[in-house]
């Protein structure tokens, strides 16, 4: 079995008015089954409204399915005995650093899900130096929070998560208030995790260029996956991304269009490094 | 303006106060101030600025810092100080119009401002030396006999600490918020006092709103990182006395002699 398991799952917002009378039932997340191995390195994908997030809250025992079941490393979220070890299995990074920071210096934030966890004093400071290093974050141990730049202080959050020794470790959109650099920064420190630690990592985001690096790739609309695959066979879909609203990476989309235009260039071209191979090997042939 | 008020920020730096029990920087902040308000004798003042710019020396707190922390208080300050000056009765020494300096109302009014000021920079020194996290351990530790009556002692401490973390985050949103409805011709700064508040209403409601975003977006993050209220916690820097605690505590003792000493025995001003 792998690390997380999602069967047939419903979540249904309920808006009240002001006098809290049902308005009406808006369905988050549409009947989602969805296996992940231990290890890999997912992305979900999708616009706003898709449903990524609140499917993200699940594998955190934050929110409970209204219909199906979701199991994490095996353990069903809604049995509340297991709340706690679900939440230290499957850590959660969040969108904004600054409301998921606690501690006013990096190493007690990170620090802080240990202590919850009741880990020994000694072994809390080895956890705390080990999840800054691993992030590349151990020479800022003794500063503010409020001083850091953005990309940095979402690394001390996945420290934070990391130092609870999670199997896996969901990121909820951690890039979307970043500049491109700190987007780059992340997302560095994420790959690493996976390559070098071997934590399952669930991406959830709106950026293409972050997702290229998945095993596998989700992109979900109006609450359910509508494709999913590899990203070489995910962006070889163009125009099913397009028509969910969703930006291709430029030079998927290049090789698109040359495609288009009638060059034997292959489908699901990612980086530029493939696009000049497969440009090189078009010349080739055209000699 | 905003970004003035050092209260409840901390200062990074290497110093023996950094590294005292937050117990210890307590209850010397707490007998400080009450030795402040005990004496009005001008020795005991001279003992208490000794011993201030002595701790504040020790603490590598740049002096610039702490000043920059009293612009805030200054209205307050002269307010209080201008009421003490012309509305004290007794000895007149000047004449303007209608008002008169007496020399009680100056002799308190140079007291009241001594000891306001002092009373800020001690509670200063210790903000600026201390993480709110240590603060709050040390309230949490030191009031924990307190638990056995069912006071929600680990509770207080963490909204404390919370709170504290989260009053350069608002100030700054403030800031934000202040500046994008000037953007767009809000005036906060012309009308009368009535005005002047009505005016104030664009600014807090968009601050409320995002207050309690935050609040709800950090009991998230707290939750899933398996916070679950004092029990079976553990701490990353538990609090032991050490030499220099009890070494600190002797320093404070001799202050405080000295201090009572120097106002009883040197005939005052």
């Amino acid at each position: 079995m792998g690390i997380v398991k999602i069967r047939d799952l419903i979540y249904e917002y309920i808006r009240r008015d002001e006098e809290g009378n049902v308005e009406g039932i808006t369905t988050a997340v549409d009947d989602v089954n969805l296996d992940i191995e231990q290890g890999s390195f997912i992305a979900v994908l999708g616009h706003n409204g898709s449903g990524k997030s609140t499917l993200a809250k699940h594998l955190n025992a934050i929110l409970y399915p209204t219909e199906g079941t979701v199991w994490v490393d095996g353990k069903d979220t809604q049995k509340e005995e297991y709340v706690w070890d679900i939440r230290q299995t499957a850590g959660m990074v969040f969108q904004n650093p600054d409301n998921q920071i606690i501690g006013q210096i990096v190493e007690e934030d990170v620090g802080f899900g240990p202590e919850n966890m009741g880990v020994p004093t000694q072994e809390i400071w080895e956890r705390v130096e080990e999840s800054l290093k691993a992030v590349g974050m151990y020479q800022f141990r003794k500063h503010s929070p409020n001083k850091l730049s953005g990309g940095q202080k979402q690394r001390v959050s996945i420290a934070g998560v990391i130092a609870m020794h999670p199997k896996c470790i969901i990121l909820d959109e951690p890039t979307a208030m970043l500049d491109p650099r700190g987007r780059k920064e992340v997302i560095r420190a994420v790959r690493a995790l996976n390559d070098v630690e071997r934590i399952t990592v669930i991406l959830i985001t709106h950026y293409m260029e972050e997702v290229i690096y998945a095993d596998r790739v989700y992109v979900m609309d109006k609450g359910k996956i509508t494709l999913q695959g590899t990203p070489k066979e995910v962006f070889s879909e163009v125009d099913r991304l397009k028509e969910l609203r969703l930006d291709v990476p430029q030079v998927t989309l290049l090789a698109y269009e040359l495609r288009k235009n009638g060059l034997p260039i292959p489908k699901g071209i990612l980086t530029s490094k493939e696009l000049i191979e497969a440009l090189d090997q078009c010349i080739n042939e055209l000699n | 303006m905003l970004r003035d008020i050092t209260l409840g920020q901390y200062y990074q730096a290497d110093s023996v106060i950094h590294r005292l029990d937050p117990r210890v920087k307590l209850g010397t902040t707490i007998l400080f101030i009450i030795s402040l308000f005990v004496f009005d004798d001008f020795w005991g003042y001279v003992v208490a600025a000794i011993f201030l710019a002595f701790v504040v020396q020790l603490s590598k707190v740049p002096f610039r810092f702490m000043v920059k922390g009293m612009k805030s208080i200054v209205f307050l300050l002269s307010i209080t100080v201008l009421f003490n000056l012309f509305l004290t009765p007794g000895e007149p020494i000047v004449n303007i119009w209608k008002l008169t300096i007496t020399k009680e109302g100056l002799r308190l009014a140079v007291l009241l401002a001594v000891r306001l000021g002092f009373l800020i920079m001690g509670s200063s020194v210790m903000t600026l030396t201390t993480t709110p996290n240590q603060l709050t351990d040390g309230l949490e530790k030191m009031l924990k006999p307190l638990g056995k009556i069912k006071v929600p002692v680990h509770e207080i401490a963490m909204m404390m600490s919370i709170a504290l973390r989260f009053i350069p985050i608002l100030m700054e949103e403030t800031d934000k918020i202040m500046k994008a409805q000037l953007a767009r011709c809000a005036d906060f700064e012309s009308g009368n006092l009535i005005k002047k508040a009505k005016s104030l209403v664009p600014l807090l409601v968009p601050l409320f709103i995002s207050a309690f975003r935050r609040a709800n977006d950090l009991a998230m993050a707290m939750e899933a990182r398996c916070y679950r209220g004092g029990e079976h916690r553990t701490k990353m820097k538990p609090l032991h006395y050490e030499k220099r605690d009890y070494i600190a505590y002797v320093i404070v003792v001799c202050y405080l002699v000295t201090a009572f000493a120097a106002a009883r025995l040197i005939p005052g001003l």
